[in-house]
């Protein structure tokens, strides 16, 4: 990966996205464990941003990243891109401020987990469900900007 | 502005869109008619991320057929094959078949770009796409790639790619050439934002060897 970005650091916001299989909406096929062993591995990658999920339980806890990678943009999951109901606003909120614990407030992006149809013929959500999902996100960002600039 | 949102690269595909994907695969639909069809259906995802008060932009990834096997359309040296095609080349058919069906992956609808010669870039991965998509809006773009190891990974399928590299990591060193060539063109085409995709990385860690093993 170094090689690969060596030289664009300055010129690209360059992130990484790592996650645990998006090709079924069946939870117990999918991948299971934090981030823990792969810290190292991301820390010695010359890389702005990690966009991580966050939004199921298998992903693990967001204090492993945070404590140790508190330098590096987040790109925080927030959405299950493979559910049929978006998430509450209010729920997304608490994750954000959540990671405000570890992560200043430039530091953190909101998306969801993975992609909504990373497959073709294999798309795990529909448009429908994904807009809203998107909506919920800016909404949840309007709400916890608010805040800190009313702090 | 703090916490802007956006998305991790794909978006679903319309059943129009879908069956276009298919047309083009077996050539009864030429790139340019295609690409037509795709440029309609950008338009409207772009629309909606907009409505939906997105930061980043994507463009869906709407005419990729998945997030890595789509740069046969754009590498020589490669062959788009089902892991149905793949099955060909296993040794052991029966466990990759019993992955399979333990994933719940379907085997004729996931395709692998498969390493069958001297990778050499012919066009953009993803630069002539983000061109399109800047002319839609100006808000900052993001365009995703699949990562190096990703790549070299999948791509090795030893009976195929044997012959013109002998061994991986020779492979892997024009996949890296490949890529850099491509930030390049993204940087010039005014991308913000570039992300690599490197989904297997969790499960080098959390399979062990004689668990399973995912198709990536």
């Amino acid at each position: 990966m170094n090689r690969v970005v060596s030289g664009f650091e300055d010129k690209l916001r360059l992130g990484l996205h790592v996650c645990r299989g998006n090709w079924s909406k069946r939870e117990d096929v999918l991948i299971t464990g934090d981030y823990q062993p792969l810290v190292d591995c991301f820390s010695e990658m010359k890389i702005q941003q990690l966009v991580l999920e966050y939004a199921t339980p298998r992903a693990g806890d967001l204090a492993i990243i945070g404590q140790a990678l508190s330098d590096r943009e987040i790109g925080l999951g927030v959405c299950n891109p493979r559910t049929d109901e978006a998430e509450s606003p209010h729920l997304i909120a608490k994750r954000i401020r959540e990671a405000l614990q570890y992560w200043g407030p430039d530091k953190i992006f909101l998306n969801p987990d993975c992609g909504f149809g990373c497959f073709a013929n294999r798309c795990v959500n529909e448009q429908q469900v994904a807009f809203e999902k998107l909506k919920a996100m800016v909404a949840a960002a309007q709400q916890v900007r608010a805040e800190i600039s009313g702090a | 502005m703090y916490f802007p949102v956006t998305q991790v690269g794909s978006w679903p595909r319309s059943s129009s869109l879908l069956a276009a994907l298919r047309e083009r695969r077996s050539g009864r639909l030429s790139t340019a008619e295609f690409n037509q069809l795709a440029d309609d259906e950008i338009r409207q995802c772009v629309q909606l991320q907009i409505e939906a008060g997105v930061d980043y932009v994507v463009d869906g990834e709407l005419r990729r057929d998945n997030f890595y096997s789509f740069i046969t359309e754009k590498v020589d040296g490669t062959q788009l094959m089902s892991l149905a095609d793949m099955l060909e080349t296993v040794e052991d058919k029966a466990a990759f078949e019993e992955m399979l069906q333990t994933l719940d992956a379907p085997a004729f609808s996931i395709r692998n770009p498969t390493c069958v010669g001297k990778l050499q870039r012919r066009e953009p991965l993803a630069a002539d796409d983000l061109q399109f998509l800047r002319t839609l809006t100006d808000r900052p773009l993001k365009v995703t790639l699949p990562g190096p190891y990703l790549l070299t990974r999948a791509m090795w399928v030893t009976a195929y790619s044997v012959d013109a590299y002998g061994d991986k990591p020779v492979m892997a060193d024009d996949i890296v050439a490949i890529l850099r060539e491509e930030l390049a063109d993204l940087a010039a085409a005014g991308a913000e934002f570039v992300q690599f995709d490197e989904p297997v990385l969790t499960e080098v860690v959390h399979s062990g060897d004689d668990e399973r093993r995912t198709f990536m």
